[in-house]
């Protein structure tokens, strides 16, 4: 048995509309203040080893996002436990809230210091990160110039060099030119093959989901609905949605 | 509780900072010369209610836009946060679902980017004071601990603010209409002491922290006297208790802020 790098049991999360209070409704009883709850995960449980890769796949709005979030610690659960032994994570997803007036090296910084790198370790990596993001002399122009290309492609490069134990991939394998695609692709596998590291991808692309992973989980409407063998799970979702 | 804050303060520092600086390089990027609108703001302002009431009004208090001056500098920086305080989690929203940060970090960050603004006031005030030829004496340094006081008053109501500022959509209507009545009760164009008639004057300065910084600030500045050291006391103690609590109630609720769409 191998260690358990991912433990998750009847993990449930609920969001609640903005509308829901508001002082002048309270004071005048315009209208009665409702309390509109959307169910987004229903009760999930799921285990992954350390270096497993784990596929997710579902509808839109079935709740992968959530789940991805609430592993990255960005949602407290309404009930259940995540339980990550005690490894690092961090969520991979397009422009981590790049702040467009900033230079490409500016936003570096700013996002590494977000994941928790220190000044000195994110001197040693800047320049790797801006190597492999192919930006060259853009790097030092603020980010409202960029294409939305060159926008994912560092994105993906502040990602993939700052790597943690635990990876969430969120859509994300597809970015930039074809060349970058093929890259970063490359680059993706790499990180993930990794035996010491685990991830959790987020895809709707079949071709992607069998090379990569080990395991896939179905997620509809908030519920685990099957999990298992790549190829077992992916037949019966594609059956299903078809 | 304490010791958390105290490491997430150090862990996040370095962001709080380097925040804060992209937050102002943003507000100049446009145009070179943005920043002297930090400058030219407040010290319009001055004019403003110097002519009014220095000239219509009458007001006849010593070194009078000096005196405005300063009211506008330390209330600028106090009412700028709270403003921003009040949106700051729907603002953020980009950022917040995509990586955790201790939410009491946004204010923190605010809070130094005004901080810089005052700063750069805080200069003219310098030059001003050259200008008006007054002397200042030691109790120049009283500012120190009047600042800090009103750094940790600041830190506390925003957070809490921010933290309501969740749940409740129409919260900016109520804390403009609060800050615009504090505005008129903190004595920025005039001096709370003499010109709110007994006792009201010693209760606006005993209740209202922000009448009692500036008139502290105004009087260690311009006439050399430290004043109501026992009151800044007495209100260090209650920010801190503000600010104690404040952090607590965003701690227990920050992680189910983003779940509120």
């Amino acid at each position: 048995m191998s260690e358990l790098a991912i433990e998750v049991r009847d993990l449930k999360l609920s969001y609640v509309s903005r509308q829901s209070y508001s002082i002048k409704n309270r004071l005048f009883q315009f209208k009665k203040s409702e309390r509109k709850e959307i169910e987004a995960l229903r009760g999930v449980s799921f285990d992954a080893v350390k270096g497993e890769v784990l596929g997710v796949v579902g509808k839109n709005g079935s709740g992968k996002s959530t789940l991805l979030q609430t592993l990255a610690g960005v949602f407290e659960p309404d009930a259940g436990s995540i339980d990550l032994k005690g490894n690092g994570i961090s969520l991979l997803s397009l422009g981590t809230g790049f702040q467009n007036e900033l230079t490409g090296r500016e936003n570096i910084l700013l996002n590494g210091l977000l994941l928790g790198f220190t000044r000195a370790q994110l001197r040693d990596k800047t320049d790797e990160i801006i190597a492999f993001s192919e930006l060259e002399q853009f790097i030092d122009m603020p980010i409202y110039t960029y294409s939305s290309g060159m926008n994912s492609k560092l994105a993906f490069s502040i990602s993939a060099i700052l790597e943690t134990d635990i990876l969430l991939v969120d859509e994300v394998l597809s970015v930039g030119d074809a060349n970058f695609r093929k890259k970063s692709y490359d680059k993706m596998r790499r990180l993930i093959e990794d035996k010491d590291r685990t991830a959790l991808i987020v895809s709707h692309q079949e071709t992607t989901l069998r090379d990569l992973c080990d395991r896939v989980l179905w997620l509809d409407r908030g519920l685990i609905r099957e999990i298992g063998e790549t190829d077992a799970v992916l037949t019966d979702y594609l059956e299903y949605m078809k | 509780m304490l010791l958390k804050f105290l490491r997430d303060l150090k862990k996040y520092w370095p962001y709080t900072v380097q925040a804060a600086m992209a937050s102002l390089k943003a507000e100049v990027a446009g145009s070179y010369l943005n920043w002297l609108w930090w400058i030219l703001n407040p010290l319009s302002f001055m004019v403003i209610y110097s002519l009014i009431f220095g000239v219509v009004f009458r007001a006849a208090e010593p070194y009078f836009p000096l005196y405005v001056f300063i009211g506008i500098t330390v209330w600028e920086f106090f009412n700028h946060v709270i403003v921003h305080s009040v949106s700051m989690i729907k603002d953020k929203k980009n950022l917040l679902v995509k990586i955790y940060i201790p939410k009491f970090v946004l204010i923190l960050s605010d809070m130094v980017v005004n901080a810089v603004k005052m700063a750069i006031s805080f200069g003219v005030i310098a030059v001003m004071m050259l200008l008006y030829r007054v002397k200042p004496g030691v109790s120049v340094l009283y500012v120190v601990p009047v600042l800090l006081c009103t750094f940790l008053f600041t830190f506390g109501i925003g957070s809490l603010i921010m933290h309501f500022g969740v749940y409740i959509q129409d919260l900016i209507s109520v804390v403009n209409i609060a800050l615009r009545l504090l505005f008129y009760l903190t004595g920025v164009f005039y001096n709370v002491e003499t010109r709110i008639p007994a006792p009201f004057n010693y209760i606006v300065l005993r209740l209202n922290p922000m009448a009692a910084f500036i008139t502290q600030i105004r009087e260690a500045l311009l006439f050399g006297r430290v004043t109501h050291w026992g009151l800044l006391l007495a209100w260090f103690a209650l920010g801190a208790v503000l600010a104690v609590f404040a952090v607590q109630v965003v701690y227990r609720n920050e992680n189910g802020y983003i779940k509120v769409v």
